[in-house]
């Protein structure tokens, strides 16, 4: 190993990636845009939602449970068809997304005792709004059901069930300070697999690659050659993340540094890792980025950065174990969120650990079996 | 035939010197098969130094896969192959110190400068400073790209490319130059000046190894090879191989003869 080689191929990589200002500016710009698609598209809350009321009951009673679904900030009241049969045609053209209809005598019913029943109607062509939507609506009428006989000074029969749910560590249950945390590691793939999986194809196709293996150069140094300049810029990217979020976006930290530098550290390996496997199987170009697209997909769709690993069928599960930007975001989201410490995190550490051994040591015995032919 | 493995061999001591010790190329029954495929089917070839020695053959007859052989980018599946004196399988950093290469593709960092690609091979070979000067003024001149440091290597015109190419390929004074095609895609007056450029490298007592399939060009060496489908089908000097053939023969009837004869008694 020649610390000048070594040193000689960084300053090589850095003033290639000088001469195509196109791609710094990209990666530096890609983190930016994906904390503001994150930070405000995907985990924006689901609010005011476009509501139709059909009010057939036109009662005082009629009148606050509408006040009540106006009043929740969840849903906002657009329109007010006189029947129902005026509101399909709203929800089928999606200028409404959650119909409620308040049937005539709902008030009389309540009055005399028996049981009132209302529809809401949610669109469930979007999963994640129906749900939110038709628990709201759920939440709102249980809270009407216990508040209405206060009001008429009426005691309720027995004292009934209040569920209060706690949230514990993230208590105003803001999507963002688990997305965020996560966003750091799921940037981390993204960028570097893709540049990573250019590296080497890019230097093959120009005919370098076997002319620098004419030279004294070895395979571990031209590896760390190749792989410093990208781990810099992916620590930039990381930071700038970082930064945005906790300041910005504020997301909390209680972790232990050490420990997500750790935990990062070790996933970076395997990000680069795996651009170089690819960078090395692939013959073009083109071939590198289908395949890297092609891995990219799964590994997020199964690590658990978007949908949560706990709500997929569970013939599923098992293959998240394989994914390990899964254990990336366990180490990042319970450190900024719970601020787990080493111990806490030995499981996923240790995976991210074996993942790094196995995928970077392959890129390494693959470099010097499959540089040249 | 046994596989052997770079590894292995590096592993054994004092293991077969080499026969002729004060060769530049020395090469015992090489063969390298890829799967079913035998590209190199067992040669034997010496180079003397000082030589400028052609090795000639077909498109697909084995030349580049003995070039790499010999450089030590591929590993040969049997028989030995020493390059100035150390078997390269076995010392592989120890050849590659001493010996340039250049690839038909010019193969030069084209989104660096003229000057970056020198510094960088200069760099990588460890030349002092005071060195690298020198050679850098010597490599400029010769390949006519004085005052055109700056300029990135991708806005060359193939001419000056090639030249670029030969002073990479040679910045660290190798004794042993390969040069694999390295006229392919250039024009005839590119080509003169590049073959005067060899010459005055020959005359500085360097050993070039050179593929090409321009009959011209191998009238240039001191001694040819014929290869053909892995096999070496003749060799000897440019004047030796013509009259072998007959009174009034020219190289392009030997080689184009030499090709369908072996063709048809494999």
């Amino acid at each position: 190993m020649s610390g000048r080689r070594i040193r000689t191929l960084i300053w090589k990589e850095f003033t290639q990636l000088r001469r195509d200002p196109l791609l710094l500016r990209l990666l530096m710009i890609m983190p930016i845009v994906q904390l503001i698609l994150f930070g405000y598209v995907v985990a924006a809350d689901v609010r005011n939602l476009a509501t139709a009321v059909v009010d057939l009951d036109r009662t005082a009673t009629s009148r606050e449970l509408v006040d009540a679904f106006r009043g929740s900030g969840y849903f906002t009241i657009v329109e007010n068809p006189t029947s129902e049969t005026a509101l399909q045609p709203l929800l089928d053209t999606g200028v409404v997304k959650v119909g409620v209809v308040i049937p005539e005598g709902t008030q009389d019913r309540l009055l005399s005792g028996q049981v009132a029943d209302i529809g809401i109607v949610v669109d469930g062509s979007d999963s994640q709004v129906s749900s939110v939507a038709s628990g709201y609506a759920t939440q709102i009428v249980a809270r009407e059901n216990l508040d209405r006989p206060a009001r008429l000074g009426v005691s309720t029969v027995g004292p009934g069930i209040d569920a209060r749910v706690r949230v514990v560590f993230n208590p105003t249950l803001d999507p963002i300070n688990s997305m965020i945390p996560g966003l750091i590691a799921a940037i981390l793939l993204i960028s570097l697999s893709a540049i990573m999986s250019q590296a080497v194809v890019k230097e093959r196709e120009s005919g370098t690659l076997e002319q620098l293996f004419v030279t004294p150069i070895r395979p571990p140094e031209y590896i760390i050659g190749k792989v410093t300049p990208y781990a810099v810029l992916a620590i930039a990217q990381m930071t700038i993340i970082a930064a945005v979020g906790m300041l910005w976006f504020r997301v909390p930290f209680y972790g232990d540094v050490w420990v997500v530098g750790l935990g990062l550290g070790l996933f970076l390996l395997v990000c680069i890792g795996q651009g170089l496997l690819v960078s090395l199987m692939a013959r073009t170009r083109a071939q590198a980025i289908q395949t890297t697209l092609f891995l990219m997909l799964p590994m997020i769709v199964l690590s658990g950065f978007i949908f949560p690993i706990a709500s997929m069928p569970a013939v599923i599960q098992p293959l998240t174990y394989l994914i390990p930007l899964r254990y990336a975001l366990d180490v990042l989201r319970a450190s900024f969120i719970k601020g787990s410490g080493l111990a806490d995190l030995a499981l996923p550490l240790l995976a991210l650990a074996g993942f790094a051994v196995v995928i970077f040591g392959s890129a390494v015995l693959a470099t010097r079996r499959r540089i040249t032919e | 035939m046994a596989r052997r493995h770079p590894a292995e061999s590096r592993g054994r001591h004092g293991r077969a010197e080499s026969p002729v010790p004060d060769a530049a190329v020395c090469v015992r029954g090489l063969v390298k098969t890829f799967g079913d495929f035998t590209a190199v089917g067992g040669i034997d070839v010496d180079v003397p130094r000082g030589q400028v020695f052609g090795f000639l053959g077909p498109n697909g007859s084995g030349k580049t896969t003995t070039i790499r052989m010999l450089t030590g980018s591929v590993a040969p599946t049997a028989g030995h192959a020493w390059v100035l004196g150390e078997e390269v399988t076995a010392h592989p950093e120890r050849v590659r110190s001493r010996i340039g290469y250049m690839s038909q593709k010019f193969s030069l960092f084209e989104d660096l400068t003229v000057a970056e690609n020198l510094r960088f091979y200069a760099s990588i070979h460890g030349l002092e400073r005071e060195v690298f000067e020198q050679r850098r003024a010597w490599i400029l001149r010769m390949a006519g790209l004085e005052g055109r440091e700056d300029e990135l290597t991708r806005n060359l015109s193939v001419g000056w490319r090639q030249r670029l190419a030969l002073g990479t390929a040679t910045i660290h004074s190798p004794e042993l130059l390969f040069l694999d095609e390295p006229t392919s895609g250039v024009d005839p007056v590119a080509r003169r000046r590049f073959w005067d450029l060899l010459y005055e490298l020959a005359e500085q007592g360097i050993t070039l190894f050179v593929t090409t399939h321009y009959m011209d060009e191998a009238t240039h060496c001191n001694r040819l090879a014929f290869i053909n489908a892995g096999t070496l089908i003749a060799l000897g000097t440019p004047t030796e191989l013509r009259d072998s053939f007959g009174p009034g023969a020219t190289l392009e009837d030997v080689f184009v003869g030499l090709e369908e004869q072996s063709r048809r008694e494999p």
